[in-house]
C-alpha cells in the first residue's frame, strides 16, 4: 500500500483541511494520506470531510496533544 | 482502568465539547456577566485600556486623548486592573483555556513553522485589534453581546466581519498555503 505523509505541525485551522484535501486530490484510489497536526480543530473538520467524501478515516493520538489522521483514498 | 479511558474525563475534559453546548454556556456567563458587573462581556476593549496604563507607565498622558475622555472609557483607565472585572475576565480567559489544554493533556509548545506565519500573525493581530477600537468592539463586545442585547449595530457588525473573513479566507489561499 503506498502511503504518504503530510506534516501540519504548528499549522492552525483551516490550514491543514485545505492541504490534505489539495494532497488527496493527487493521489490516487486506494493510497493512504497520514497527516500529522497538533491543532486539536483538526481533528473535527478533517474526520468531517473525510465521512461526507466517503473516505475511510481513522485518527492516532500519537504523543499528547499529537495525532495521525489516517485517510485512505477509497475512490 | 487508567482515567484516560475513563468515559466521563473523555466526554467532558478530553473530547471537544458540541458547538450548541458552548453555545448555551456562553449565553449563560454573559447574563452572569451583565448582572454581576453590569457590563456586557467583552474582551478587546480593556487590551486598549492595559496598552494605555503601560503608556502612563512610562510617561505618556493617554487620558488626553478622546478615546479615553468618552465616560465608561475614562472611568476604566482611572480604576485600575484590579477594580476592572472586565479585564479581570480576559485573564480568567487564558487561564481557563490553559486550564482545559492541561486537564485533556493537550498543552504543547508548537514550532514555528514559517515566517510567513509570523508575519501574517502579526499583521492580522494588528488589524484585528486596529478594526476592533474603530467598530467599538471585538466579535464578542459588539457581535456577540450586540445581537444579544437586541441592537442593531450587532447585525451590522455581523455582514461586514462575513465579508472580512471571506475575503481574509482568499488571502490566505492564495498567499499563505
Amino acid at each position: 500500500m503506498i502511503e504518504q505523509r503530510l506534516d501540519c505541525l504548528g499549522e492552525a485551522c483551516p490550514v491543514p483541511l485545505i492541504k490534505a484535501k489539495k494532497k488527496l486530490s493527487n493521489m490516487k484510489s486506494g493510497e493512504v494520506l497520514i497527516i500529522k497536526v497538533d491543532h486539536s480543530c483538526a481533528m473535527n473538520n478533517i474526520p468531517e470531510w473525510a465521512n461526507k467524501e466517503g473516505y475511510h478515516v481513522n485518527i492516532k493520538e500519537v504523543d499528547l496533544g499529537l495525532w495521525e489522521i489516517y485517510l485512505i483514498k477509497t475512490k | 482502568m487508567s482515567i484516560k479511558d475513563n468515559v466521563y474525563y473523555k466526554t467532558f475534559l478530553k473530547e471537544p465539547w458540541p458547538y450548541a453546548v458552548g453555545a448555551v454556556l456562553l449565553g449563560l456567563l454573559n447574563i452572569s456577566m451583565l448582572i454581576s458587573t453590569g457590563d456586557a462581556w467583552g474582551v478587546t476593549s480593556h487590551f486598549a485600556t492595559w496598552a494605555a496604563w503601560i503608556y502612563q507607565s512610562i510617561g505618556g498622558q493617554p487620558e488626553a486623548w478622546l478615546y479615553f475622555q468618552e465616560k465608561g472609557n475614562a472611568a476604566e483607565l482611572a480604576n485600575g486592573f484590579l477594580k476592572d472585572m472586565q479585564s479581570l475576565s480576559d485573564i480568567g480567559v487564558i487561564f481557563g483555556a490553559l486550564l482545559a489544554t492541561l486537564l485533556a493533556s493537550q498543552f504543547r509548545v508548537k514550532k514555528i513553522k514559517s515566517w510567513k506565519q509570523v508575519a501574517g500573525a502579526i499583521i492580522g493581530g494588528l488589524l484585528m485589534g486596529y478594526g476592533a477600537r474603530l467598530s467599538f468592539g471585538c466579535n464578542i463586545g459588539t457581535l456577540f453581546s450586540g445581537v444579544a442585547s437586541m441592537s442593531l449595530h450587532g447585525w451590522v457588525y455581523w455582514v461586514f466581519i462575513f465579508i472580512g473573513a471571506w475575503i481574509g479566507g482568499k488571502i490566505l489561499l492564495r498567499y499563505l498555503i
